[in-house]
C-alpha cells in the first residue's frame, strides 16, 4: 500500500494526499514592493489591486480563517484570506495533516486585480505575485506546488506569463478566477490555451472576482445579499466556463489541455453533465466540431473538486452522487486550507473503499496535473 | 414453422407517388408508417421516434452539418437526414441511426420492394 509522509505523531498517514486548493500570500501587500517597479509599488501602496472588490461583508470563521490557526501577526492589509506563512502551512497542513503536494492558488489581491480595468497594472501586480511566491513559498518545501496567476484580460500577457514560468519544476497549473469577462472557452483565450499546452500546465478554476470591477454580476437575478446566498451561487460560477470549455471546441482543438475546477463541490456536476449530454444529442449540429458527447470529454480532460463537500440527506447521496459523475476519475482532494470551512483530508470519503480513497485522494489529481 | 415464401407485402403506391423529402404516411398492422425516397433508394421506418415517441417522419428531411474543425461548419448529406419534430433528434435515413456518437437510439425499419414500379413493404407472415 502507498502511504503518505509521517503524520505528526511519527505514524504512516494511510493515503497519499494531494492537496488542489491551498491558500497562499502575504500578509501585507509589502511582500509584493521588492517584485514591482517603483511606480507600481507606489499605486499599489497608495491605491490597492485595483479590481474592486465585492464584499458581502461577512464570510465565515474569523474574517474567513479557521479560528484554531489565526494568529495576531499585526495589522493586515493583503486582501483575501490567505495562510501568509510558508512554515506555518508546512508545519500544518505538509505535517501535522499529512499533505504530500499542496497545489498553492494565492486567492486574495492577485485575483480581485484581474477585474481590474487597467490590464497593464494588473499584468505587473500578478507577475509580483508569481515571483513572489516562486522565491517565498516554492524555495521552502518540495512539497509546494504553484498555480501561477495569469490576467484573463490580457490572454497574449498570460502567454507570455505561462512561457515564463512553464519550465518551473512545481509550477503545474494557472489559476484563473471564475468571475470573468467572457467563459474560458472562448476563442479569445486562445493565445492562454495554447500556452497552457505548449507548457504542459493545467488550468484551475476557482470561484473568485465574480461582480468585482469590470466584471459581469455575479448572477442573472443581481448581487445576492449575503454572504450565504454567495456560497449558493457557486455552482453557477463554474457551469458557464464548464460549458464553454466543451462547447467552444477547446478540447478538441487541444487534447491534451487538463481543467481542474476547485471549491465546486460535486452533488451539482452529474446532473450538468446530463444536461449538456440531453441537449447535444438534439442540438449537435449547430456544434458539429463537438463529436463525441460532452461526458466524454469532461471525463477526459476536467476534474471536480470534492471541498466543500456536499452533505446530501439521504444516506446513500454521496455514494450515488459518486457513482454518476464517475467520481472514482473525477474527483479530486482539496481542504481550503486555511478557510473556515476546510475538510481534513484524512476524514474525507472516510466510509468509501480504500482503492476508491486512493484515487480521490491522489491519483485523480496527480493525473491531471502530471505528478509522478 | 416460417418460410421465405410466407412473406406478405403492403402496397404502398406507385413509386411516382413518392418524391423525395415527402414520405408516404401508411398504417400497417395499427402501425403508422412512413415511406421514403432517398435518391432511388426507398426506404420505410415506424412512424415513432425512439425518444419519445414522436410522429418522426413528420419531421423535416433535410441535410446535417457533418463532423467538422472548431468554429467552421461542413454541409453535407442533403436529403439524407430525418429531423424529428419534437426535441429535433436527427435520423440517418438510410440507416436509421441517431445522428449522435454513441447513441444507441434508431428507428425501426421496414423492408421495402420494389416490383414493376409498385412500392411495397414486405411484412412477416400472420401467426396461425
Amino acid at each position: 500500500m502507498i502511504t503518505g509522509r509521517a503524520a505528526a505523531d511519527g505514524s504512516p498517514t494511510q493515503f497519499k494526499v494531494f492537496d488542489t486548493d491551498v491558500h497562499h500570500g502575504p500578509w501585507r501587500t509589502e511582500s509584493l514592493f521588492p517584485y514591482l517597479s517603483e511606480v507600481h509599488a507606489d499605486r499599489l501602496e497608495h491605491y490597492g489591486f485595483g479590481g474592486g472588490g465585492v464584499s458581502w461583508a461577512y464570510n465565515g470563521g474569523s474574517q474567513g480563517y479557521r479560528t484554531d490557526i489565526i494568529t495576531d501577526r499585526g495589522k493586515k492589509n493583503y486582501p483575501g484570506v490567505v495562510v501568509p506563512d510558508p512554515e506555518v502551512c508546512r508545519k500544518e497542513l505538509l505535517d501535522e495533516a499529512g499533505v504530500d503536494i499542496a497545489l498553492l492558488v494565492g486567492g486574495g489581491g492577485e485575483g480581485i486585480a484581474t477585474a481590474g480595468p487597467d490590464v497593464a497594472y494588473t499584468n505587473a501586480l500578478l507577475r509580483a505575485f508569481n515571483d513572489y511566491s516562486v522565491a517565498e513559498w516554492l524555495t521552502v518545501d518540495d512539497r509546494f506546488r504553484l498555480a501561477i496567476a495569469v490576467n484573463p484580460q490580457d490572454p497574449q500577457n498570460a502567454a507570455d506569463e505561462i512561457d515564463r514560468l512553464g519550465g518551473h519544476d512545481q509550477v503545474i497549473s494557472i489559476i484563473l478566477p471564475c468571475g470573468s469577462q467572457r467563459p474560458y472557452g472562448h476563442p479569445f483565450y486562445k493565445p492562454l490555451h495554447e500556452a497552457c499546452v505548449r507548457n504542459n500546465l493545467a488550468i484551475t478554476l476557482h470561484f473568485g472576482a465574480e461582480g468585482s470591477g469590470v466584471n459581469p454580476q455575479p448572477s442573472a437575478a443581481g448581487y445576492p445579499t449575503s454572504y450565504v446566498q454567495s456560497r449558493l451561487l457557486r455552482p453557477a460560477f463554474y457551469k458557464p466556463h464548464l460549458a464553454s470549455f466543451v462547447f467552444d471546441g477547446v478540447f478538441e482543438e487541444f487534447p491534451t489541455l487538463k481543467v481542474g475546477m476547485i471549491e465546486t463541490g460535486i452533488a451539482w456536476a452529474p446532473s450538468f453533465l446530463w444536461l449538456m449530454d440531453q441537449n447535444w444529442k438534439a442540438l449537435r449540429p449547430q456544434v458539429p466540431w463537438v463529436k463525441r458527447p460532452p461526458s466524454e470529454y469532461v471525463r477526459e480532460n476536467v476534474k471536480f473538486c470534492s471541498q466543500p463537500l456536499d452533505d446530501p440527506e439521504p444516506k446513500d447521496g454521496m455514494a450515488k452522487t459518486l457513482e454518476w459523475l464517475d467520481g472514482e476519475h473525477t474527483v479530486m482532494f482539496s481542504s481550503d486550507y486555511p478557510h473556515f470551512d476546510w475538510d481534513e483530508p484524512q476524514e474525507t470519503f472516510k466510509t468509501m473503499p480504500d482503492e476508491f480513497r486512493r484515487r480521490l485522494l491522489w491519483d485523480n489529481a496527480a493525473e491531471l496535473y502530471g505528478v509522478a | 414453422m416460417t418460410g421465405a415464401a410466407e412473406v406478405r407485402r403492403h402496397h404502398v403506391g406507385p413509386t411516382s407517388e413518392i418524391v423525395a423529402g415527402a414520405p408516404k404516411l401508411v398504417s400497417v398492422d395499427g402501425h403508422e408508417v412512413g415511406v421514403f425516397r432517398v435518391g432511388e433508394q426507398f426506404l420505410a421506418w415506424r412512424n415513432v421516434c425512439p425518444h419519445h415517441a414522436a410522429p418522426v417522419c413528420r419531421g423535416t428531411v433535410a441535410g446535417t452539418n457533418l463532423p467538422s474543425k472548431v468554429h467552421e461548419y461542413l454541409p453535407g448529406r442533403d436529403g439524407e437526414i430525418l429531423q424529428c419534430p419534437w426535441h429535433g433528434w436527427e435520423f440517418d435515413l438510410l440507416t436509421g441511426e441517431h445522428l449522435a456518437a454513441g447513441s444507441r437510439a434508431r428507428l425501426r425499419r421496414y423492408p421495402v420492394e420494389v416490383i414493376d414500379e409498385q412500392v411495397y413493404l414486405t411484412l412477416p407472415a400472420n401467426r396461425a
